[in-house]
């Protein structure tokens, strides 16, 4: 089983967008698949139109245990599963810290699903304490979606320099351009120096689309409802240089 | 795919059924019809089907399931349709299937084909709660083809049972039955004109003990007929090795009958049929042995150090050769008109009625207290001979004992119904593990002494001849070192068959408890 976060410590800046379209992708492949839904706004669930509802409060879900494999949901797509988030998530952190080894919690929740699923991706809120620990351990790797601004590039060697700070293995973070504008050059001078300024960063962009706006309205990953778009192709050529670089086509 | 619930539609069912029995709570989508064709496969003798299992191609690949259920237990690519187990790819199906096969060809049984259109079942979000699946099965493709059955596949989705449960009710009250003990395997087959039970190289004979001897022989005799007939039907298509091999056994188990079950017909006929069966199954004799030679040839080849390995191939090209000329001179044989008076003749002298008075002494005696009298006879005999076997394993007096073994097998098959059948199972299977022994001690004879005479032949020409002679040398020094192993063997599993319980067991089932006249 491999585990993939859909990371950034900054908000708004297409993590949700990302993780349902390549968890899509992924189950289209024939890879097992499960989303996991950690931000209490529940982004995630509801562009799957699952109900945001969860039996257990922030305290069972950090327990685990078999009530997290009962409230896993099937979405409308074979080999795609969603364990919903419910707004009772927003007090996550807080009941972490109630337990032995906070900061490896989530790892020891996800071994349930290590015979079901091929891979789990997780959908993170923006966090850069106990929460981020906790994906920092749970997952193999971390993909940053990155807007070229200068803010953007900010938080990221902010985020850079906590992994080192906590001995995270800053190796496994890989980083990727999102809501890129073409027609500015700000956007493309950024990205030419972070691509020669850090490794991991993937040569792949989402540029800005309307299409993946309305991901909203439709409720349906752009890659299911429009197989053919830019939008669609832009998550396609990602997942696939995630696959080379990262994993490098090592198999599911 | 093990917890989709399968529902029988009543008679006219359509969509518009469907979608209002269930608008008032769920929206249905409908997707585009989906089209399979399969082609299911089993053996002559049906093995897979008596292991429950289900063999069929869908495109370019093989699955296999259990009958009743539907998810796939193994599943391969494949170039060619499947005929051979070794043509099989490397995969863990032909890992599951060899011991079931093993030499014996898949037949294609028939095609079936399903339309299947999946119903998207969708709450208020408009949010897929579970499928509901129409499928049609028919034995020919296009809409025109009658269907052999309709179903409704209820799939639910993870996480809304409720939703499930729900419908699932819904459809019972529409008329809808779920359906547990259904296979549309069984209507493929029976559509095709087969039949599960069409054949088994297993006797079944059914006898009612108090029946005339003469009587029960026949019935007998007119089944082993019958296994012949139907394998011989077959044998010119040469379609494996099997069908000739039941063919042989069928008539040396006739041979058998005619000299163990004595004097229950008239003496001219016995003696004639028993040498006409002694003529037919001869002439197979040699297309059987280059069967077996090149069935082993994996065998052998694995025998050989690996240096000698490939050396011993054109002993295989050889054999190869000599069995396409053995089979055509068989299959002359067969429409030779001695064979042909042979067999009609024999049928014919089973169709006659028994004679009353009967001519022969004992024809009317009752065939339990014949079973009885013979099988005692004949398992006290092995067990004073295999005794003094022990003492001196001699070659000669271990093949005299492998055939009064076999003998004595055929003798329990052909009357196993008139006993209880757990028990003579039981001594069937003491008595098998005792031919097995002797069994593969012959065969290594047997083998030896093929090898030994072929040698003389010029299998190939010049160097190569040379290095195969090198090759079989090795391997008939193998053979014999097995020989010497299964002989030393030989003693414990004698002992075995012959233990105290045993002989208690055997003198339950078949000692005569009263006095019967039987000569
Ligand atoms: N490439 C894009 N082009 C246009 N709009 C986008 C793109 N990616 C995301 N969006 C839109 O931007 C908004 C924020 O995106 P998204 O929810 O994916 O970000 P996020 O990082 O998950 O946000 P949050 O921090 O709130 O979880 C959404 O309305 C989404 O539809
Ligand atoms: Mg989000």
């Amino acid at each position: 089983m491999r585990t993939l976060a859909i990371y950034s410590n900054k908000g708004g800046v297409g993590k949700t967008a990302t993780a349902v379209n390549l968890s899509y992708l992924a189950a289209q492949a024939g890879v097992k698949t499960l989303i996991c839904d950690l931000d209490p706004q529940s982004s995630a669930t509801y562009y799957f139109r699952i109900k945001p509802k969860l039996n257990y409060g922030p305290k069972g879900f950090i327990k685990g245990g078999e009530k997290i494999n009962k409230a896993i949901k099937g979405t409308d797509y074979k080999d795609l599963d969603l364990l919903p988030a419910d707004f009772t998530l927003r007090h996550l952190e807080a009941a972490i810290y109630k337990f032995k080894h906070p900061k490896e919690r989530l790892k020891k929740i996800i071994k349930l699903f290590e015979a079901e699923y091929d891979l789990i991706i997780f959908d993170c809120p923006v966090t850069i304490s106990i929460l981020a620990d906790n994906i920092f351990h749970a997952s193999e790797f971390i993909l940053v979606p990155l807007i070229p601004t200068t803010l953007s590039v900010r938080t990221y060697r902010q985020l850079l320099a906590f992994c080192r700070k906590n001995n995270y293995d800053t190796g496994k973070i890989y980083a990727f351009f999102s809501m890129v504008d073409r027609r500015k050059n700000m956007h493309m001078e950024l990205m030419a120096k972070m691509v020669k300024e850090y490794d991991g960063v993937l040569r792949s962009l989402i540029p800005y689309l309307s299409q993946i706006e309305r991901m909203g309205i439709d409720r349906r990953p752009v890659a299911a409802s429009a197989p053919e778009s830019v939008a669609s192709k832009a998550y396609r050529n990602l997942w696939v240089k995630f696959q080379k670089t990262a994993l490098a086509n090592k198999r599911f | 795919m093990d917890n989709h619930l399968k529902f029988s539609l009543p008679d006219g069912y359509n969509q518009q059924q469907l979608a209002g029995a269930l608008a008032d709570h769920y929206a249905i989508k409908k997707e585009q019809p989906v089209l399979m064709s399969m082609a299911i496969y089993d053996t002559f003798d049906w093995r897979l089907f008596n292991k429950s299992l289900v063999l069929y191609t869908f495109e370019n690949s093989l699955f296999l399931r259990n009958l009743f259920k539907n998810n796939i237990i193994q599943s391969a690519v494949i170039t060619l349709p499947p005929v051979f187990i070794w043509d099989f790819p490397d995969s863990k199906l032909k890992a599951q299937l060899s011991t079931v096969l093993k030499m014996r060809a898949l037949l294609r049984l028939t095609e079936l084909h399903s339309r299947s259109t999946v119903h998207r079942i969708l709450n208020q979000d408009e949010k897929t709660v579970a499928r509901l699946v129409s499928e049609e099965f028919r034995s020919e493709r296009g809409k025109n083809a009658p269907v052999l059955a309709a179903y409704l596949w209820l799939q639910p989705v993870k996480g809304y049972t409720k939703d499930c449960r729900h419908l699932t009710k819904r459809l019972e009250a529409t008329g809808c039955a779920l359906l547990k003990k259904e296979d549309i395997y069984f209507k493929a087959i029976e559509a095709a004109g087969l039949n599960s039970d069409s054949y088994s190289s297993k006797l079944k004979i059914q006898l009612d003990p108090a029946m005339r001897s003469d009587e029960a022989t026949k019935i007998i005799l007119r089944y082993l007929l019958q296994i012949m007939k139907v394998n011989e039907a077959h044998l010119e298509k040469d379609l494996d090795t099997e069908f000739l091999h039941d063919f042989r056994v069928a008539i040396r188990r006739t041979r058998s009958a005619l000299g163990q079950i004595k004097s229950v017909f008239p003496q001219k006929p016995t003696s004639r049929f028993k040498k006409d069966f002694s003529f037919v199954g001869q002439l197979s004799n040699p297309l059987r042995d280059l069967d077996v030679y090149l069935l082993k040839a994996d065998a052998f080849k694995a025998m050989l150090p690996t240096a000698l390995r490939d050396d011993i191939d054109p002993l295989f090209d050889y054999l190869r050769k000599n069995r396409s000329k053995a089979l055509q001179k068989f299959i002359r044989s067969l429409q030779s008109k001695r064979y042909g008076q042979i067999m009609q003749d024999w049928e014919a002298f089973l169709d006659e009625p028994v004679q009353d008075p009967p001519l022969a002494c004992n024809a009317k005696v009752p065939i339990i207290a014949f079973a009885r009298k013979r099988i005692y006879k004949q398992y006290r005999r092995i067990v004073k001979d295999g005794s003094r076997t022990i003492e001196n394993t001699e070659d000669e007096k271990l093949h005299a004992l492998r055939i009064a073994c076999k003998k004595l097998r055929y003798l329990m098959e052909f009357f196993s119904s008139l006993f209880p059948s757990k028990k003579i199972n039981i001594l069937i299977a003491q008595l098998r593990t005792l031919q097995d022994n002797l069994g593969d001690f012959n065969d290594l004879c047997v083998q030896e002494e093929y090898l030994l005479n072929i040698a003389e032949e010029p299998l190939t020409t010049g160097h190569k001849q040379k290095k195969i002679l090198v090759a079989i040398g090795s391997l008939i020094g193998t053979l014999e070192g097995e020989k010497q192993i299964i002989k030393d063997t030989f003693a414990q599993t004698f002992a075995d068959y012959a233990s105290p319980p045993n002989k208690i067991a055997f003198s339950e089932l078949f000692a005569s408890k009263q006095k019967e006249t039987v000569r």
